[in-house]
């Protein structure tokens, strides 16, 4: 945990509330992006995020799966977040960093991926079917926490969204005679890949309440100040596609809408600055 | 299968005594007392430390020495095929021990009473010689947190396929199931720390892998001396650094 | 504690829910009625009873429809030692299903976030300050899983807190909606959660109108959000009317 001293702790809210930060960041303010695509040159797809301190990395990993019975034209699509130790020593086995990591998990699954049924989600898991009902792409998200210097959701969604827009889907050709009960075969494509449209995925928002005002993207000095957070994610269109609370106090209904139009404001910048970021390391991961 | 082709090149383009491209980056973990990435080939591995520093579990405390602790983890997109549940398995266990005994072995410990040092390392791609590359990583975290040490530890594996020694052995070779020598030394010191082999060899086959193999790591001690001077010309600055 | 007759389908099976899906979906289709014949802003009739549990400092039981929720509440009682030293108390929830809970034996998912999320809605409403070194354990079983599981579990948390006397601002009262095609749907059973396109969850303390905990799935607009969040506050408005009377019919009856 941030040890802060009584001088500290005030300099921080006194900070927050006159608008300048420690950094010398406005409250609506975002740490500069660093957006790195293709590390992990294993997986379809991954990125590595900074922001700031906080350093992320996200990877796609697709196997062929077959669709489950209850939905039958729908790849699956799981994510699962890992807080390595190496960026705090709290994150260690069997010391709160699985606790953390589900809770990540599970609050990307619900801003990423929309309903049950699948509406809102931001990648189409009909595109992930080679066969309705037979053969479909299971896609594994792996995101993994390597520094934390607060604002791990934000940054581990941005990561995610940039390893998506890296990926590539080998192109499946089905064999001719798939219609019988038979499992189909498949011949998966080594030239050929695919790739996702990303435009709708969305970004997520933590707005952090600190005192009588919300900032954006806190460090985790400022996160242990705060009172209670919202994570709100928003796609291009400004719809919300999914939002939670992160603990703290009771908050007053009409301030959470504030903070919905708050978040809805900030994220149209968040889109573009992260569009831009992607598609330079897109560029630039070409030209090396 | 062959592993060495008659021209003599390996399956990855390599003759049998070269190792594969090392990269180093320190001070990438900000929060990190000490930290760096250590790379070689396509097997990339983070190391952080966090210490000298109070002991959390009072009963594991040492009065006369610090108290040296270390984690291996991998990521969970690290292997080829996506692994399931890698926390806390056996092989993670074993290798967390490892490294733990071989840097505890370098690290004057006895500087640094009633203190504990945590080294976490963190695979992020395994391509075979995780384990020296740990060790790598590690040895240059520990020298980025500034903790006194006798020598740095460099280790580096090698094996014997088709009749060849091989340095620092890819994840193809790794699995063929031929020995596999890993050595850590203290290279200032001619020292080695760590030797580990499975599999069986000839004594005199097995003279000749481990001194290829401590060639390899006089190798990378070269390689890390020369990411750490430029270090200390670049202190003033203190973004991260890599080296290409 | 008997289900009401004709509350809900006794069992069914997943593929059941394929069967009925196409009329959900035809927006201009008001005539739809809900598996259990409630209207759409209706929500189902909620039991409460607390002291289900003996040993327990504090318990409630609460049914909805067929959701059947136990919760009990040990503590406050002195922290583990291997924890350090906290000026103010912790709070620790767990939640767990009865391998009978679901439709099909034990084929329910492990809801490994259901435990920080019922953390998270008490923790705005506990005074945590007020017992220092000490931990409140709350302990909920779902005996059945009928739908709105996890508000169900928060109403039932509070109530199981309020029994045990621990201080807390205000009662937390849960309710959820899912949003299928264009229609808000409050309190829903599990046969509309499985093909839900967007759910809201509500948890808020009524008497002091503070929302502790809130989520969202889905996508959703401005004035839906609007709409859905005046729904579930007023519905959390009148369950909280509901538990108070029971803790009310509670403390009367051990007064005698």
């Amino acid at each position: 945990m941030v040890g802060l001293s009584v001088g500290e702790k005030h300099f921080i809210q006194g900070g927050i509330a006159q608008d300048l930060r420690s950094d010398g960041r406005k409250r609506l303010t975002y740490r500069p992006i660093y957006v790195e695509t293709g590390v992990i040159p294993q997986a379809h797809g991954s990125a590595r995020v900074r922001l700031g301190a906080t350093d992320v990395i996200a990877s796609v990993k697709a196997e062929l799966g077959k669709p489950s019975a209850l939905q039958p034209d729908k790849g699956n699509i799981a994510i699962y977040v890992d807080c390595s130790p190496t960026a705090a020593p709290m994150f260690e086995v069997g010391r709160g960093g699985e606790e953390l990591s589900t809770e990540l998990s599970v609050a990307l699954q619900r801003c990423l991926l929309g309903g049950k049924s699948g509406a809102g989600a931001g990648i189409d898991p009909t595109s992930l079917v080679v066969v309705e009902g037979k053969v479909c792409w299971d896609l594994y998200i792996d995101g993994l926490v390597i520094s934390s210097d607060g604002n791990l959701l934000d940054a581990l969604a941005a990561a995610i969204k940039a390893a998506l827009s890296n990926t590539g889907i080998p192109k499946v050709d089905v064999a001719a005679d798939a219609t019988s009960d038979e499992q189909p075969e498949v011949n998966i494509s080594d030239e050929e890949f695919l790739q996702f449209d990303t435009s709708g995925i969305p970004v997520i928002v933590t707005l952090t309440k600190v005192g009588r005002h919300y900032i954006v993207d806190a460090t985790s000095e400022e996160e242990s100040q705060m009172s209670s957070a919202v994570s709100i994610s928003v796609n291009r269109k400004g719809h919300i596609c999914g939002l939670m609370k992160r603990g703290g106090v009771g908050l007053d209904p009409s301030i959470i809408l504030d903070m919905i139009s708050v978040a809805k404001h900030v994220s149209e910048q968040l889109i573009n600055k992260l569009d831009s970021e992607i598609a330079a390391a897109e560029a630039s991961e070409e030209e090396s | 299968m062959e592993y060495v082709s008659p021209e003599g090149l390996r399956l990855d383009g390599r003759r049998p005594m070269e190792m594969r491209q090392l990269r180093a980056e320190i001070g990438t973990v900000a929060k990190a007392n000490g930290s760096a990435v250590f790379e070689m080939g396509n097997t990339k591995v983070i190391a952080a430390v966090y210490g000298p520093r109070e002991v959390q579990n009072r009963s594991q405390q040492i009065n006369d020495q610090a108290l040296v602790r270390c984690e291996y983890s991998m990521a969970n997109f690290s292997t080829g095929d996506r692994m399931r549940k890698p926390k806390g398995d056996r092989r993670s266990t074993e290798i967390s021990l490892v490294i733990r005994q071989t840097m505890e072995a370098c690290i004057l410990t006895h500087l640094m009473p009633r203190s504990q040092i945590d080294i976490f390392v963190q695979v992020l791609q395994a391509d075979g010689g995780t384990r020296s590359a740990c060790i790598n990583a590690a040895t240059l975290a520990l020298a980025d947190a500034g903790i006194p040490m006798r020598d740095i530890v460099t280790s580096c594996s090698a094996g014997y396929l088709n009749s060849t020694p091989l340095l620092d052995l890819n994840y193809i070779e790794d699995s063929a199931g031929g020995p596999d020598v890993t050595v850590g030394i203290l290279p200032k010191l001619d020292k080695v720390t760590l030797l580990q082999m499975d599999a069986k060899l000839p004594v005199d086959i097995f003279e000749n892998v481990m001194g290829l193999a401590i060639e390899g790591c006089k190798a990378i001690a070269n390689y890390i001396r020369e990411v750490r001077t430029v270090v200390c010309f670049l202190l003033s600055a203190k973004s991260s650094i890599s080296f290409p | 504690m008997a289900a009401k007759p004709g509350s809900a389908p006794v069992t069914y099976s997943p593929n059941l829910g394929q069967k009925t899906r196409p009329p959900i979906f035809k927006d201009n289709d008001l005539d739809w009625v809900r598996p259990d014949g409630r209207g759409f802003h209706q929500c189902r009739p909620a039991f409460f009873r607390t002291g289900a549990v003996n040993s327990a400092s504090g318990s409630a039981y609460a049914e909805l429809g067929s959701t059947k929720v136990i919760v009990s509440v040990f503590g406050p009682r002195e922290s583990k030692k291997a924890m350090m030293y906290s000026d103010t108390g912790r709070l620790n929830c767990n939640v767990s299903y009865t391998t009978f809970a679901t439709p099909v034996r034990g084929q329910g998912s492990d809801h490994k976030e259901f435990s920080s999320m019922l953390h998270k809605a008490l923790e705005g409403a506990i005074m945590l300050e007020t017992f220092p070194k000490t931990t409140v354990d709350v302990f909920a079983l779902v005996l059945e899983s009928g739908g709105s599981d996890l508000p169900v579990v928060i109403s039932c948390a509070s109530l199981a807190l309020a029994d045990a006397g621990i201080m807390m601002y205000d009662l937390v009262a849960a309710v959820s909606v899912s949003c299928l095609g264009k229609n808000l749907v409050i309190d829903p059973v599990l046969e509309e959660e499985s093909y839900q396109d967007g759910s809201l969850m509500l948890t808020c303390m009524p008497s002091r109108y503070e929302v502790t905990q809130l989520t969202f799935t889905g996508e959703w607009s401005t004035p839906d959000i609007n709409e859905a969040m005046q729904l579930c506050l007023d519905a959390c408005n009148k369950l909280g009317k509901v538990m108070r009377t029971c803790l009310k019919e509670a403390a009367s009856g051990s007064q005698e």
